[in-house]
């Protein structure tokens, strides 16, 4: 990583023209420095982790908000819950699935699997916006996360 | 004295005989009447047995029963059968036969065996009656029944698969089909406020028209997955204040009523049997569009009443609106029909089919009445009334 500030947002989004929409909108939040991108869910896993999943001991990388949509390649959101919720490291990193599903089943499997937050991605480029910076600025600037001094 | 009691005792025999004769006669009439010796052979069969089993009385007697034996029972049951009669004990069941041509019988028989003074077996007295009839219904029957339940579980299979299809194809509309109008619609916005200042005002028209399309669009595809889903999900009945939900959907439409003088008459409503999340649809949907259809009343009036029937519970929402020509009722409830022009009531049209399936899956019906440009009632009814 060449990162000289450390990536505080991780976003995780496949699709290119939401990709770009929802970095305008963290841009225009003012969060726009602190995001790094996966494009799919081995990337994100990846990311956070190291590569193929580090070692149990390595410390995972220090995030405050994962950004997931659940329709990924290769490994899909709710495998991406699954392995960081279920990995001591990581299981603190909050994780908000931003998704264009509504289905009650993707929703329920998604809490079960201990996602944060659940925000259906609207048409309105409007309430999009709103809706991501909101997240962003809640989980960056309100919440209190763990071991920040 | 000594002949006159032998007389008398004659007469009695006679009469004693007689009477047996007569017992014969109708038992030969109705069954079919086998006896053999305790070996089995038979030393006596009737007319019937004969004609059932298609052999002359020639060709039974001092035969034993094998000779119409149709290999059909195990060899358990046949021994059964011995042991139960060769201990004195009378066997009932119902056994096939086979005749002389090869073809099959049933016989519901009754063996009677008849010991003597040791106690061993004299003779036995097979009493049977035809049941082939009875059994090849039964059969039938049976065969049927099996058919049934086979067609039952291909047709509940296709269906299972059916909705699967239909469940994919909703989950790749809900996610699918809304990524790119988001984008339609996001772009759209990025260039007015990116670029705004560089373009013409018919450009930045025009912009916003393709914004209103695509969010129209989105709101389509909404209406529509909530209105395929409804045929999928479970109804989840219980008792349901029907006030309640009214307030609750009346709460959500607040935005709606914004600035507008609305006379609102809520009656009282009985409550009902069925799934409050899907009737308070019903409910949202009607209350909006009498709200949307007042929208040019100076005072829009909307009453909300019902009434028990001793079937059904009717419920209605009636409005002084701009209602609509009655020759056009029937179309009211399907998906995607409108009645009014966009620019003047907006909406996707998918409202009173939604209204129609909730009602359907509660056992009841939808039905509208209207004046055109005096108002229009729409009604419903929920299964379950006085009577239930």
């Amino acid at each position: 990583m060449t990162d000289v500030a450390p990536a505080r947002v991780l976003l995780v989004e496949d699709n290119p023209q939401d990709l770009e929409l929802t970095l305008r909108a963290l841009r225009r939040a003012g969060l726009g420095a602190d995001v790094h991108v996966a494009r799919d869910g081995v990337e994100a896993l990846d990311f956070v982790l190291g590569p193929g999943g580090g070692s149990g001991a390595a410390p995972a990388r220090r995030l405050q908000l994962i950004l997931l949509d659940l329709k990924l390649p290769k490994c899909d959101g709710l495998e991406v819950i699954s392995r960081l919720k279920s990995d001591p490291r990581t299981r603190a990193i909050p994780i908000v699935v931003l998704t264009s599903s509504r289905e009650a089943s993707d929703v329920a499997r998604s809490y079960q699997l201990g996602a944060n937050s659940y925000v259906v991605k609207p048409v309105e480029y409007d309430r999009f916006s709103n809706a991501v910076a909101q997240a962003g600025l809640y989980w960056l600037s309100v919440n209190q996360p763990p071991g920040l001094e | 004295m000594k002949t006159a009691d032998n007389r008398q005792a004659t007469l009695q025999l006679k009469d004693a005989l007689k009477e047996l004769g007569d017992l014969k006669a109708a038992l030969d009439e109705h069954a079919i009447v086998a006896i053999t010796d305790p070996q089995g052979k038979i030393r006596y069969a009737n007319d019937k047995f004969c004609a059932i089993s298609k052999y002359s009385r020639e060709e039974l007697i001092g035969r034993d029963h094998r000779i119409i034996n149709s290999s059909h029972h195990p060899k358990e049951f046949i021994r059964n059968l011995w042991a139960t009669i060769g201990q004195g004990k009378v066997w009932h069941g119902e056994i096939k036969n086979r005749a002389k041509d090869g073809s099959f019988y049933w016989v519901d028989t009754t063996i009677v065996p008849f010991l003597d003074g040791e106690g061993r077996p004299r003779q036995y007295v097979a009493i049977r009656a035809d049941i082939t009839e009875r059994k090849r219904a039964e059969d039938e029957v049976r065969n049927l029944n099996a058919a049934l339940e086979q067609r039952v579980v291909e047709r509940t299979a296709q269906l299972e698969s059916a909705n699967r299809e239909l469940e994919a194809f909703s989950y790749t509309v809900s996610h699918d089909l809304r990524a790119p109008l988001r984008a339609i619609d996001g772009f759209s916005e990025a260039v007015i406020e990116d670029f705004g200042p560089l373009l013409p005002d018919e450009g930045k028209r025009y912009l916003r028209t393709i914004r209103a399309g695509a969010q129209r669009m989105g709101a389509l595809v909404d209406d529509l997955l909530t209105f395929s889903r409804l045929s999928r999900q479970p109804v989840q009945k219980s008792q349901v204040d029907m006030g309640q939900l009214v307030r609750d959907a009346l709460e959500e439409l607040g935005d709606a009523q914004k600035n507008r003088r609305i006379d609102l008459r809520v009656g009282d409503l009985l409550p009902c049997l069925g799934d409050a999340s899907l009737l308070k649809l019903v409910w949202i949907n009607l209350l909006s569009n009498a709200v949307k259809f007042t929208g040019k009343r100076e005072v829009a009036i909307i009453e909300i009443g019902c009434s028990a029937g001793r079937h059904a519970t009717h419920y209605y929402v009636r409005d002084n609106g701009i209602g609509f020509d009655m020759r056009h009722a029937e179309k009211l409830f399907g998906v995607f029909q409108r009645l009014h022009r966009m620019e003047d009531y907006e909406g996707t049209g998918v409202g009173l089919a939604i209204v129609d399936r909730i009602v359907q899956r509660h056992g009841g019906r939808g039905w509208a009445e209207a004046v055109e440009g005096q108002g229009a009632t729409f009604h419903f009814t929920v299964e379950g009334g006085a009577a239930s």
